[in-house]
């Protein structure tokens, strides 16, 4: 993978000097690891990636999606479009987003009028970015960070959104992030991180989305999750990406009796790969990711989550259905870890997938690590074709095959579609999971 | 002068290379009710598979002319749309699919077929509200998945009620009387005898003769071996209830 003409960023601008060995990324993926093992990357290599900042997307609706309301944040190609955004004076919110040394704010504080107070700031982006890459690399428990993709995303950082909410509020209107590639051959190395605090609440829809007329672009994406005590956050998350990439990086760290839930819907993409790690710190935490993926046409989706239960007293919930047909490539790989001293918990993972074909394929590799002794944990993974007596049914009733098979999916995946409360929404991600 | 349904000619069928039917004759008009007997492995199943169109029995000879059209080789659904429909001996559950959108989505695949309009909302469920009542379905059922966790008696019901909501032009009912007590058999009949007028015809296959005591047949026939052996009224039945099916294969040196 080579990556050039990274002079548009003052920050890229200093890193393009280096070649990515010199970086210290680490060695690129291979499928000996077996993190990697079911998910070659030879496509993703080949490509000479680029990242010119391009703007191409004049309205949110050609991108197929339907009229998001409320405050919407739009970054394309790896840069804050205002033009798209929506940024609406939400009380109890702070937004930041730090690029270019640049800096928005729209919290109310009364600080923000100040012109030392705003010249601290904009001073202090530029700290902020900087700051993030010794503590990733100092942070050695998590895994991840030897990982090359966050390592690429730290070290070639195009924008960065941070959104913080006060403690003790509720916000029921979902705020919106909507991360676009829209530019060939184009990479975009982007960062979200979402601070709750005690007592508060807010649910988030991230639409990751590929323009249809762009191709072998990428979004190498960055989630960073902190839920104070008592509070609560939903992330649905959208993946559209077409004739392109979207690698995910998630980490969500939970203090007690906080609740977070994830639904990741996986509808196209060349390569979509999402790695969730959820620390569960805190007691008497809810922890919930759901998926539906529905690869096709040899397009691979492959979602990791790890799960970490430090504490007693917790319940963690997982359950991902894979729909795959025409040649496409399905991988799950969970793993729960209950640590230690980590007693009472309840932990449920499941994973049941659908091949509609014999060219479709699926790696479902469920785990649970115990070290506790009092826990109640379960995982599970099914494999299955629609049954044929179903489908003859269907048909004796007048339903044609497309549909009847389109039916038989819905009822599959259905259980988690509910998950999301909004109807519209639900309608628009089912439509795009069945290709309709 | 009564309209020809459907006639089937010299059918032969094979599952597996077995042969099962092997050279049935029967003709069907308008307004008819016609009730197909017979003991186990006779092939009473199998021909209201065949006439649904599962693709697992292969037609290797024969002719099966409905309205006027050979649909050997039509798909399942395009028979639906033509008006056919088979009530199964064990319907089959869908989990997570709605009675009711299932329903709605059959309606208007058909509507599609002959290029009308969807069916409004309203429309529907009055017309669901109407026949649902045809067979006592608990409401509860209709927003249920398609069969899961229903009884057995419900499943039935739940054919008829599909029949009704199809208003086809040819009902088979395959065995609809097994697992029903008799206070459900009752509802079942009932609905069927109201679906029932002189542009559709109603073929009922059945090991008992209990379930034609409340859907009165015109004809019976006695299925052998693949092929009707014996054709009669109302009273064969009660005869083979008396006497079995022994004397008839006897009786016709088989």
């Amino acid at each position: 993978m080579i990556i050039k003409d990274l002079n548009h960023n003052s920050l890229l601008k200093e890193n393009s000097k280096l070649d990515l060995e010199a970086l210290n990324l680490g060695s690129f993926p291979k499928r000996k690891e077996e993190r990697w093992k079911y998910t070659p990357l030879r496509s993703l290599k080949k490509i000479n990636f680029h990242n010119q900042f391009n703007f191409k997307i004049e309205h949110l609706n050609s991108l197929g999606i339907p009229k998001i309301e409320g405050l919407v944040i739009v970054l394309e190609n790896g840069k804050f479009n205002s033009s798209l955004s929506n940024i609406i004076d939400l009380m109890d919110i702070e937004l930041l987003f730090l690029n270019d040394g640049n800096i928005v704010n729209n919290s109310q504080e009364p600080s923000h009028k100040d012109y030392f107070t705003n010249l601290n700031f904009s001073f202090l982006t530029e700290k902020v970015v900087l700051k993030i890459k010794p503590n990733i690399v100092n942070n050695s428990q998590e895994p991840s960070h030897k990982d090359y993709f966050t390592n690429l995303n730290f070290s070639f950082l195009t924008e960065k959104v941070v959104l913080k909410i006060k403690p003790n509020v509720t916000i029921n209107e979902p705020i919106n992030f909507v991360n676009i590639i829209s530019d060939d051959n184009c990479i975009s190395n982007t960062q979200f991180n979402i601070d709750i605090y005690e007592n508060s609440k807010l649910h988030i829809r991230q639409y990751f989305l590929g323009s249809s007329n762009s191709k072998d672009g990428f979004i190498n994406h960055r989630n960073q999750v902190s839920l104070k005590s008592q509070s609560s956050l939903t992330i649905d998350k959208f993946q559209d990406l077409n004739q392109n990439f979207n690698f995910c990086n998630e980490f969500i760290d939970q203090e007690q009796e906080s609740k977070f839930i994830m639904n990741t819907f996986s509808a196209s993409g060349i390569i979509l790969r999402n790695d969730v790690f959820n620390n569960v710190n805190g007691k008497n935490c809810h922890s919930e990711l759901n998926g539906v993926f529905a690869p096709i046409e040899k397009q691979h989706f492959d979602n990791h989550t790890t799960i970490n239960h430090f504490v007693a007293d917790c319940k963690s919930f997982e359950n991902y259905k894979g729909v795959i047909k025409e040649s496409g490539v399905g991988v799950f790989n969970g793993k729960v870890i209950v640590h230690q001293d980590a007693q009472k918990i309840e932990a449920f993972q499941k994973n049941n997938n659908i091949l509609l074909d014999d060219e479709s394929k699926i790696y479902s590799k469920p785990e649970l690590e115990i070290y506790a002794d009092d826990v109640r944990c379960s995982h599970g993974s099914t494999t299955g074709r629609f049954d044929e007596e179903a489908l003859f049914y269907l048909r004796s009733r007048g339903i044609s095959v497309k549909k009847s098979l389109e039916l038989m999916t819905l009822g599959f995946i259905n259980e988690v579609i509910e998950k999301s409360n909004d109807s519209a929404y639900k309608e628009f991600v089912l439509k795009r999971l069945l290709k309709d | 002068m009564s309209e020809l349904l459907i006639e089937i000619k010299d059918l032969e069928c094979n599952i597996d290379n077995q042969k099962i039917l092997q050279g049935l004759n029967l003709k069907i008009n308008k307004g008819e009710v016609h009730a197909i007997m017979g003991p186990n492995g006779s092939g009473k199943s199998t021909l209201s598979s065949v006439l649904a169109g599962n693709d697992n029995y292969e037609v290797t000879n024969g002719s099966i002319n409905f309205l006027g059209e050979e649909i050997s080789e039509m798909s399942p659904e395009e028979r639906s749309w033509k008006g056919m429909f088979l009530a199964f001996q064990y319907p089959v559950e869908i989990p997570g699919v709605s009675n009711i959108n299932f329903l709605r989505t059959a309606l208007n695949e058909r509507n599609k077929y002959f290029g009308i309009d969807s069916i409004p909302a309203k429309d529907f469920l009055k017309m669901v509200a109407e026949k649902s009542e045809l067979v006592g379905l608990n409401n509860k059922l209709k927003n249920r998945s398609v069969n899961e966790g229903f009884s057995g008696g419900e499943k039935k019901r739940n054919e008829i009620f599909q029949m009704a909501m199809l208003d086809p032009k040819l009902s088979i009912l395959d065995e609809t009387d097994s697992g029903l007590d008799i206070d459900a058999l009752k509802i079942v009949a009932n609905g069927v005898n109201k679906l029932k007028s002189s542009e559709n015809a109603t073929v009922v296959i059945t090991h008992y003769q209990r379930l034609l005591d409340y859907i009165v047949p015109d004809f019976v026939h006695v299925l052998h071996e693949g092929k009707i052996i014996k054709s009669g009224d109302k009273s064969l039945a009660l005869e083979l209830e008396k006497k079995g099916y022994d004397w008839l294969k006897t009786d016709e040196n088989i």
